[in-house]
């Protein structure tokens, strides 16, 4: 009988209850748990220029470079390390990005599905940027930090692939699955002077 | 604390990065004998001044990085990708 992967669920469905959380007031963020599907993309060996072109024309993306992000309406690609990038799509179905990642990089790239290893998460408003500095040590001023850049530095004292969206600002906040609750426990507490208002997972 | 110029990631705060040790060691030819290997392994300097080390951005990029630091004054003058070169200063 054919036994199918179970569903990624992420661990936030029970930690991130929808709601106000904190102060109540106009200096509010945002915060919402995404449902994504994640792969983690490698150049083999001497392969990099493939692997650029072979993205560049079954994906329709450029990779970006060291400290940035690249997006398509249906694709964002976020560099990680050398010859490294993650992808991150909305979720369809269980393992869809790895299979069209694969098939679009053939030989010249290592796909690994990074789905149920990671969580998504968004925080916007005027103030994310003040609550962010509270446990993150990178300089996320505008002249510092943009829409586009990306970078991965502990946040909370948890490893965290950090992006910037737009300039509301909102950040993208990419964490282990295994500490997005731990993770969240921080940033709700970090928010509470300004207030917090969680909306439901999308 | 030090803020290291990540070649790859630009200044992080050392508490993102492992220290690795002596960035200079060199392994011996396979036939050099037991003596070699065990300087290799075991026997590092302790100088006062300038040293090569490694650094591992453990918490960011995940690389191995070679750093020039200067042992009394904690001064960082270069940082270089794992496979470049880097030059002391004549003490
Ligand atoms: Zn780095």
């Amino acid at each position: 009988m054919p036994v199918s992967a179970p569903e990624p669920r992420s661990p936030l469905v029970q930690a991130l209850k929808p709601g106000r959380h904190g102060a109540v007031g106009a200096r509010q963020v945002t915060l919402r748990a995404y449902r994504r599907s994640l792969v983690q993309l490698q150049a083999r060996k001497g392969r990099a220029a493939d692997l650029a072109t072979a993205v560049r024309q079954g994906l329709g993306l450029a990779l970006p470079p060291p400290g940035r992000a690249e997006t398509s309406p249906t694709l964002a690609a976020i560099w990680i390390q050398p010859s490294a990038w993650l992808l991150c799509a909305p979720y369809l179905a269980e393992g869809d990005l790895a299979r069209s990642v694969r098939a679009a990089v053939g030989s010249a790239g290592a796909v690994v599905d990074q789905t149920h290893g990671k969580s998504v998460l968004r925080l916007s408003g005027p103030t994310a940027r003040a609550v962010l500095e509270t446990g993150c040590r990178i300089d996320l001023h505008p002249r510092a930090f943009a829409p586009g850049q990306a970078a991965a530095t502990p946040v909370g004292h948890i490893d965290c692939i950090l992006r910037q969206l737009d300039n509301a600002p909102s950040y993208e906040l990419i964490v282990a699955s295994t500490l997005a609750e731990a993770f969240v426990d921080w940033l709700l507490h970090a928010a509470a002077a300004y207030g917090c208002e969680v909306l439901p997972p999308d | 604390m030090h803020r290291i110029d990540c070649p790859w990631c630009g200044v992080r705060d050392e508490i993102e990065f492992a220290y690795r040790g002596d960035a200079t060691v060199k392994r011996p030819e396979a036939g050099a004998g037991v003596d070699a290997f065990y300087a290799y392994v075991y026997e590092r300097g302790n100088p006062r001044g300038w040293h090569i080390e490694w650094w591992h951005h453990a918490a960011g990029c995940r690389q191995w990085i070679k750093v020039l630091r200067h042992t009394l004054t904690h001064e960082i003058r270069a940082t270089a990708k794992a496979g470049d070169t880097v030059t002391a200063p004549k003490p």
